[in-house]
């Protein structure tokens, strides 16, 4: 864990030196599968194990931005520094410390965390079967890849009860040094793990103050509420939904490698977007003459 | 996007030019880029006299004959001797949305036509009566004697066009074929206006009643190379935002106002009382 930072950098300079794969890269829009599973175990389920291997499927690919030093580019990296003698503190001088109070911490060593991290007993324990729709999509955190580890006949035997009746297995994993509940379910011809959070992270909505004052509708306006989504009523599909930010950002890369500058378009205000309104009109009029 | 339409970079959009009917720079450029397929075909090669006003009607407004400091090179100019300035002056040409759309983006709230185009500065295409009421003559004072100048015209075999000046008055004009000088369509405006004088008792047409009380002036003086007319369809510097109107003959026979026709109103127009005055150019000569 406190070496992350280091790592990050170095992974840094890597995509530095090759800018041009990396925008080809982002081009391709399907991710590859990952060839290491991240984690080995299986899925217990009473008596029976299924033995699995975990991989990730989920990646954020929104466009990161690294901080450079604009005289020359170099990329920055970042320094703990003591805020007494604002002195750069080399990584074995650190120790973690809870807050209690103001400026007031319990301190804690590595070894004394250690102990009592969970450990992982490499299984994926399932404690009952739900209806997979029952699962409010507030509670999903991330999902992952679940494949057989030659355990292929267990593995579609699970696949195929689970797809038939259409419920998933809830239960538990400890992942790293962190145990969160999961859903087993069947995901376009593959088990699929997806861990969640737990009751206490998510806020209950109804709580809010603002709903006391919602009225009850008059039955026609609920009629007329109901047909309107009726009509817009549609098949989810994923793949209308694009990242126009992103795309953008691509193509402004691309320009930027091909030695085109980038001219800046300020986003029009309200007032220009009623001209702009206005002149779109007139332009056709004059067209017409 | 603003690229794309307009080669103008709007600026100060939200400052209040008409304070008193809250209108604001961004609604005023709008109002131009609406009227701008009517107006542009009367503009059209004419050296512009602008009265500017870019902290608002409210406010000191001043003249520009001279193009400003800093002029895109897209807006056409043409340099002539004024008498007045007694010097070379670059007058503005707007002959496009863009340079309407700059001259709105100036805040030049006026925009004041010669009734004659380069290169032929010398031949008017409009004979210019100027109907002005003297207080206590009123607007509808200018309306009674707008309407004999009219029937004069057309006694004579004239078609004539109406619009309000934006202020008390109205403006009569027929457009003329570019065969005559100045002082030819000064006399042509004169000698109907003298006969007038002669038939109704509020008429005047001699220059030295120009501001007699209780007279409406039909004031041909207008009708020369130094001379400009605020152009159709242009805003007038008044706290209401009133527009200088085209407006039918018939419409002098209801109970209108010159407040009626405003920086709101106008664009909603669905008339268009001059729409083929330039097909209508005459000789002046009585049939």
């Amino acid at each position: 864990m406190e070496k992350k930072p280091r790592k990050t950098r170095k992974q840094e300079i890597v995509q530095e030196e090759k800018p041009v794969d990396k925008a080809e890269e982002a081009a391709n829009l399907k991710r590859k599968p990952s060839r290491r599973p991240m984690w080995t175990g299986s899925v217990a389920i009473g008596l029976i194990n299924v033995p699995i291997k975990l991989y990730p499927m989920i990646y954020d690919r929104g466009v990161t931005f690294h901080f450079l030093h604009k005289p020359d580019n170099a990329p920055l990296r970042y320094e703990k520094v003591c805020t007494k003698d604002n002195k750069v503190v080399p990584w074995p001088e650190v120790v973690k410390g809870y807050e209690v109070s103001k400026n007031q911490y319990v301190v804690f060593n590595k070894e004394e965390l250690d102990a009592v991290k969970p450990e992982s007993d490499k299984r994926i324990r399932i404690d009952k079967f739900i209806d997979y729709l029952s699962v409010d999509p507030v509670y999903f955190y991330s999902s992952y890849a679940l494949m057989p580890d030659k355990s292929n006949d267990a593995y579609g035997l699970l696949l195929q009860a689970l797809e038939s009746i259409g419920k998933a297995g809830v239960g538990r994993i400890t992942l790293r040094t962190k145990e969160y509940p999961v859903l087993v379910h069947a995901y376009k011809g593959a088990l699929v793990l997806t861990t969640m959070r737990y009751g206490y992270d998510v806020v209950d909505p109804g709580g809010f103050e603002e709903l006391k004052e919602l009225k009850t509708p008059e039955k026609n306006e609920l009629e007329l509420a109901k047909k309107i989504i009726k009509d817009l009523s549609g098949e989810f599909d994923i793949s209308e939904y694009k990242d126009t930010y992103r795309a953008k950002v691509e193509e402004l890369i691309k320009k930027k490698l091909k030695g085109e500058t980038i001219t800046v378009e300020k986003p029009p205000k309200e007032e220009v977007k009623g001209l702009m309104a206005a002149l779109q009109e007139t332009l056709k009029q004059l067209e017409k003459k | 996007m603003t690229q794309k339409l307009t080669k103008v970079n709007f600026s100060n959009l939200d400052k209040i030019l008409f304070p008193k009917v809250k209108v604001t720079k961004a609604q005023f450029i709008e109002y131009y880029i609406k009227a701008a397929p009517r107006m542009l075909p009367f503009l059209k090669d004419r050296p512009l006299v602008l009265t500017r006003y870019p902290e608002g009607v409210d406010k000191e407004g001043f003249y520009a004959k001279d193009a400003p400091q800093g002029i895109p090179d897209w807006v056409k100019t043409v340099t002539l001797y004024s008498h007045s300035a007694k010097r070379d002056v670059h007058y503005i040409i707007c002959n496009d949305l863009d340079t309407l759309i700059w001259l709105a983006n100036l805040a030049a709230v006026e925009i004041h036509m010669p009734l004659s185009r380069v290169p032929e500065r010398e031949r008017p295409d409009f004979a210019f009566f100027d109907v002005d009421p003297e207080p206590p003559c009123t607007f509808d004072d200018a309306k009674e004697v707008a309407l004999l100048v009219k029937e004069k015209l057309d006694r004579f075999g004239f078609k004539s066009y109406v619009k309000t000046s934006g202020k008390k008055g109205l403006h009569v004009l027929v457009p003329v074929v570019k065969e005559y000088s100045f002082r030819e369509t000064r006399d042509f405006v004169h000698g109907v206006g003298q006969q007038l004088m002669k038939e109704s008792a509020v008429v005047v047409s001699e220059f030295k009643d120009t501001k007699t009380p209780g007279k409406v002036f039909v004031d041909y003086t207008q009708n020369s190379h130094g001379r400009t007319m605020v152009c159709p369809y242009g805003l007038r510097a008044t706290p209401e935002a009133t527009v200088s109107a085209p407006i039918e003959w018939s419409d002098l026979k209801k109970e209108i106002k010159p407040s009626e026709f405003t920086i709101q109103s106008v664009p909603r127009l669905q008339k268009e009382p001059w729409k083929n005055i330039f097909e209508n150019r005459q000789k002046l000569e009585v049939k």
